[in-house]
């Protein structure tokens, strides 16, 4: 789960800098206290040696260190001596390891009990520095092992634990449409967070679907309001003609005011068609064939294909099925049709071709077309009654079933609609 | 024949009843749900004819009212709308058709005369005119009493003639009609005129007592 690496990650660095930091003024205070604790020992060692040379005369002359601990050598006496205890840290080879291991060295200067003066050097062995920050190492990598390992795995049980409510809202959030009256429940959650989201996302999701379906009553009503009085102007100039004797320019007259309203009629249709199919209002499926649907409309444009000497060629390379509304999908393949065969010239021909995931509408052409075609309302200026929305609707349609338009030229025009292979 | 139209736009309203009154029916109107309601519980009539989206009520109820009225009359639903849902439901109620708005006058004449054919069911099912006769049941043409072979376009061509004589028909309604919506754009419709050369020339053959004009740009009619 990402979130939880996420964080799992910044933790691991941050507990690195800390156990860093950590162990670093750990190892300083307990050197300090090492040494703190050696020195006193040593100031103890001074007081029983010193006391013991009053006692013992010939304690003075251990003049080395020998099986003692301590030497003590005589000064010339003279002016006046330090006597305060002066310590160092240095090496001194030691037989047991073979090496020079760091000591602790205390000297001094004390005047016997006839008042002579003597330098008095106490030696400890001190703790190797380099073993003990080795030793330290270690165990500090182990304490940072056994931290990551734990906290990985409290992170991965609270987390999930934690974010159940969250994943669960994500899942109800992706099954959510738009449009289709289900309402988004937020799942129940401790977390006030989540209870927060959740309900921000009810009230935000309520609002969308009010406004959807108001736009989706405002589109309906709005055409319906359009078409009304298209009717009642077509339906007048009907009748005007009927009930009167007009000349024939007159007709003609009449007849191109029928013809615009017409147009009007059929761009309101279009435009309707096209607020609706992006709205998602088509929501009936079922499984389409698209060998079948061609040879249908290839049928139903017989006359009108006959009449301009068009041959329409069925060309099936595959079957070709795909699960969308029957409408929508006689629509496709109809205003590609309609359009290849206005737009051909007369004695032309037009091929069909259907393979396992496409339909291509290829007709005879001189120039490319140029792209822009499939915006809406660009149409060819010479027909008069095209409402330059066929090809959108087409895009439309395409996109809200994720296929691809394409259009190319090659000697032929050729609009290709690819299938997403299932 | 009796008619009601239920309709609340009353430009509508008023160029129906002048176009069906001119075909000698007796109309009849009303322009929301209650005057409709009134209507319907107070008259009988051979054909009524309902707007779905009404003030104060909808098409669809007054429709459920009639059913359970056990009313006889022939139901033709007109609408803006062109919605599947409601002209599936409005059939199911048991309307006898389904217009939507923007209709031609020649086709709404189509409907109702069929509407009405289709309910009836004392009389010969017939339409006539001078010596031809059609039966719409056997798709049965016969001139003369002799059968006359048209194939199928042209006999839904020529049976939309039969439904409107001597009126004058947009060619968009014909062409709508019978090759259905796709062919909507002005500039093919000659392919109309081919066929109706093709029909005129077999009614002439057989002799048929009706000829299909053309009336330049706006349509065609058979007198």
């Amino acid at each position: 789960m990402k979130l939880r690496n996420y964080t799992l990650r910044y933790l691991i660095i941050a507990l690195l800098a800390v156990i860093a930091i950590w162990a670093s003024l750990f190892y300083v205070v307990i050197l300090d206290e090492v040494y703190d604790n050696i020195d006193d020992g040593l100031k103890n060692s001074k007081i029983l040696i010193i006391r013991e040379t009053y006692a013992d005369k010939t304690l003075l002359k251990t003049t080395e260190f020998g099986i003692h601990q301590f030497k003590i050598e005589p000064l010339p006496k003279g002016p006046l001596y330090d006597f305060s205890d002066k310590f160092i840290s240095t090496f001194e080879f030691m037989e047991y390891d073979d090496d020079n291991e760091p000591v602790r060295l205390l000297e001094t200067v004390f005047n016997d009990s006839d008042g002579n003066p003597y330098k008095l050097t106490i030696r400890a062995s001190m703790v190797e520095e380099d073993e003990l920050l080795e030793d330290l190492m270690i165990a500090l990598i182990a304490l940072y092992a056994m931290l990551v390992i734990s906290i990985a795995l409290l992170n991965y049980v609270i987390l999930r634990k934690a974010w159940k409510s969250f994943y669960m809202m994500l899942d109800r959030l992706k099954k959510f449409r738009l449009g289709t009256g289900t309402t988004f429940k937020a799942p129940e959650s401790s977390v006030s967070e989540f209870k927060v989201l959740g309900r921000e996302l009810e009230d935000l999701l309520q609002r969308s679907e009010t406004i959807f379906t108001s736009q989706k009553q405002f589109i309906e009503n709005a055409s319906h309001e359009l078409q009304t009085p298209l009717a009642i102007s077509l339906n007048r100039l009907e009748l005007f003609v009927e009930n009167n004797n007009l000349n024939e320019e007159q007709v003609m007259d009449v007849a191109k005011i029928s013809d615009t309203l017409s147009r009007l009629v059929r761009l309101n249709k279009s435009l309707l068609m096209l607020s609706k199919i992006e709205n998602r209002q088509f929501t009936d499926e079922e499984m389409i064939n698209f060998n079948a649907l061609a040879n249908q409309l290839k049928e139903d444009f017989e006359d009108l294909s006959e009449f301009k000497n068009i041959t329409i060629r069925s060309i099936t390379l595959g079957e070709l099925h795909y699960m969308m509304n029957k409408g929508l999908a006689t629509t496709l393949i109809t205003n590609l049709l309609k359009n290849a065969i206005v737009h051909s010239e007369t004695s032309s021909s037009i091929d069909i071709v259907i393979e396992k995931n496409a339909v291509t509408l290829l007709n005879d052409g001189s120039t490319a077309l140029n792209p822009d075609i499939f915006n809406r309302f660009t149409r060819d200026l010479s027909k008069e009654q095209s409402t330059g929305l066929g090809l959108s609707i087409v895009q439309s349609i395409a996109s809200i079933y994720h296929l691809k338009v394409e259009y190319s030229y090659t000697g032929k025009h050729a609009f290709k609609i690819i299938f997403p292979t299932l | 024949m009796k008619i009601l139209i239920i309709e609340d736009e009353q430009g509508l309203r008023e160029v129906i009843r002048e176009s069906l009154e001119k075909e000698k029916y007796i109309v009849e109107t009303a322009h929301d749900y209650i005057s409709g309601l009134d209507k319907i519980g107070s008259y009988d009539y051979d054909c009524i004819l309902i707007d779905i989206m009404l003030p104060n009520g909808s098409g669809l109820d007054l429709l459920r009212e009639l059913k359970d009225m056990h009313k006889k009359e022939a139901v033709i639903i007109i609408s803006a709308k062109d919605a599947v849902d409601d002209k599936v439901a409005g059939l199911n109620l048991g309307a006898d058709d389904y217009l939507a708005k923007p209709f031609h006058l020649a086709e709404l004449h189509a409907r109702i005369k069929s509407a009405i054919r289709r309910n009836s069911h004392d009389g010969d099912n017939f339409i006539a005119y001078n010596n031809i006769k059609i039966e719409p049941d056997q798709r049965l043409i016969t001139v003369d009493s002799i059968p006359l072979t048209l194939n199928r376009k042209e006999y839904d061509l020529f049976y939309y003639f039969m439904i409107n004589p001597n009126r004058l028909i947009n060619k968009t309604a014909i062409a709508e009609s019978v090759w259905g919506d796709h062919t909507d754009q002005a500039d093919n419709l000659d392919f109309v005129y081919s066929q109706i050369k093709n029909l005129r020339k077999k009614l002439k053959d057989a002799g048929a007592e009706a000829d299909i004009q053309a009336v330049y740009g706006m349509g065609y009619k058979m007198t």
